[in-house]
């Protein structure tokens, strides 16, 4: 399946220095992508770019192939989106909500109904959504992006101001849609949000793009490092280059991307040379520490970048 | 989708909000100020035809609204119809849609007028309800009868055209800034300056908010040339705006 986004170079900066730099994004078609990355990262500067509401200072965007130009609309009849929270009419109701883009988008009245089904509103459509609570009004913004039948679907931290039962009925949905066939783009500045769901993450760090592939890649790519404590670090670790193409102190442990199997070979070496291992073990984290990783400050990034 | 598609959707966001009731509330507004204020300051008899005292109320009603409560008027309508969409953030759902922007622009420009046409045509209806009030009030003003409804729709229809300019310039300002401070202040300064600028033969026919007055200055004589400037430079603002607000970014 042809990619569903693909960004090139992409840019746009603000004054301070934020914005997004030469980003590179490539989203397959078909899968759930988690765009993932602290606030203030550029996620919603890169979902602005891919809607047309901003114009990139350079690079190019192709939405399944075709390239697209600011101030083009055409091409968004095949997306639906979410940005930065639920933009609703509070004086009307849900179901008068979902009339207005209805109108806009040239539907049949029916598409009302089929999409406050899916989003679990039918019975809250005619109440005004000044009296919804957040969730409710995030499960109608949610309607709203479904409404077109969109083959792309760009959705802005989603699980803002959902409840526990929200967020799993969210991912459900995601599912469901992925499952149809629909591309599936969630930004969210939890890693655990979207870990279920995810088929793909890309990770975005002060505009700039610090991973992306598959969640399988991720959890491969972290688990290479070989975490070893010992008494004497600084001196274990010159010891160590010959095993690994980078070699990263953190506090007493040291971390390396050895190959798998080379564990014997280490601790005899460290040990023949006086040095007295504690332990040495691969590092058993989270998706979630690795994402902390990835995402924190910018030496410690590097060195997990360059390990990996 | 066509622009029709469009305006029935800006007429849905309508239903129930200020900006629809203000159509009524602002002509019904100086309707009842002149007529308690012809109630209570007529002590004595009016010794004129019924025809002319309908005229007569007419003209007051007429030149209040023209003078003050119209420029009012379209800066409350244009900040409010603004809001609807800047308190939201509806921006970035709206021009997220398959619809050209200048479509959707070109959608609230014409409601806007639409709002404009719809308190003018109520304005007649609600002088001839205040006429009849003032019949039970103030039997020696002279009213009596029917009133001549063609005599009081023209000039207000004429007030139309000459206000297009002030509706386009405060649409524009409201729409441009999120400010719904900003759009009403602009308004209220521009129509204070008017009180002395409509004043002014040099400057009056040219200044936007004063050219619905012009209507009735001059016998009449002004109103051609009101009603040209007003819906020439209506146009061309319009025109700019929406091209303006077209290409602009939406980053918030």
């Amino acid at each position: 399946m042809n990619p569903a986004i693909e960004c090139q170079q992409l840019s746009r900066r603000f004054p301070g220095g934020k914005g997004v730099h030469a980003l590179d994004l490539h989203v397959p078609g078909g899968s759930i992508y988690g765009f993932l990355g602290p606030n203030g990262a550029g996620k919603t500067t890169t979902i602005r770019l891919l809607l047309g509401l901003l114009r990139p200072d350079g690079g190019e965007i192709r939405l399944f192939g075709e390239r697209h130009r600011y101030g083009d609309t055409q091409w968004l009849h095949q997306v639906g989106a979410l940005v930065e929270g639920p933009s609703l009419y509070p004086h009307l109701s849900g179901r008068q909500n979902l009339d207005i883009s209805r109108r806009l988008l040239g539907l049949p009245a029916t598409r009302i109904d089929a999409v406050l089904a899916r989003v679990d509103l039918s019975n809250d459509a005619d109440r005004r959504v000044r009296d919804y609570s957040l969730g409710m009004r995030q499960r109608l913004a949610i309607a709203l992006a479904l409404l077109g039948e969109p083959r792309l679907l760009i959705l802005d931290e989603p699980a803002n101001g959902l409840d526990p039962a929200g967020i799993i009925d969210l991912r459900r949905l995601l599912a469901e849609l992925a499952a149809e066939g629909v591309t599936v783009f969630v930004s969210s500045h939890q890693l655990s949000e979207v870990e279920q769901v995810a088929s793909h993450v890309g990770v975005l760090q002060r505009g700039r793009l610090r991973f992306e592939g598959s969640l399988h890649e991720l959890r491969e790519r972290y688990r290479a490092l070989l975490e070893i404590r010992c008494d004497e670090p600084s001196r274990a670790m010159p010891l160590l280059e010959g095993f690994a193409a980078h070699i990263q102190r953190r506090d007493d442990a040291i971390l390396l991307d050895a190959d798998a199997g080379s564990e014997v070979a280490i601790n005899r070496h460290l040990v023949e040379n006086g040095i007295a291992v504690s332990h040495l073990a691969r590092e058993n984290s989270s998706l979630e520490q690795l994402f902390f990783a990835l995402t924190g400050d910018d030496d410690a990034t590097n060195d997990v970048e360059a390990a990996a | 989708m066509n622009l029709l598609a469009v305006l029935r959707a800006e007429l849905l966001k309508l239903r129930g909000t200020l900006a629809l009731w203000m159509c009524l509330i602002a002509p019904g507004l100086v309707v009842a100020m002149t007529v308690l204020q012809i109630a209570f300051r007529f002590s004595k008899p009016v010794d004129i035809e019924p025809h002319d005292a309908w005229m007569m109320l007419a003209r007051a009603i007429e030149s209040l609204w023209a003078f003050l409560m119209l420029p009012l008027f379209l800066t409350l309508e244009a900040a409010l119809l603004a809001a609807v969409e800047h308190g939201n953030q509806q921006w970035k759902h709206l021009f997220a849609l398959p619809v050209p922007r200048y479509r959707q622009l070109t959608a609230k420009w014409l409601v806007l007028t639409a709002l404009l046409i719809a308190a003018s045509l109520l304005m007649p209806l609600l002088i001839a309800l205040g006429g009849g009030v003032l019949m039970l009030l103030k039997p020696g003003f002279g009213l009596a009868g029917s009133p001549p409804m063609a005599e009081l729709y023209w000039p207000i229809l004429k007030t139309v055209a000459a206000a297009l300019f002030m509706l386009s310039i405060q649409l524009f300002v409201a729409l441009n800034w999120r400010s719904f401070t900003a759009a009403v202040a602009t308004g209220m300064g521009a129509t204070v300056a008017g009180f002395l600028i409509g004043q002014s033969a040099r400057f009056g026919p040219y200044y936007p908010w004063a050219l619905p007055l012009q209507i009735f200055g001059g016998d009449g004589r002004n109103a051609p040339w009101a009603m040209s400037l007003g819906l020439a430079g209506g146009l061309l603002v319009a025109v700019f705006g929406i091209w303006h607000l077209s290409r602009r970014e939406y980053p918030e």
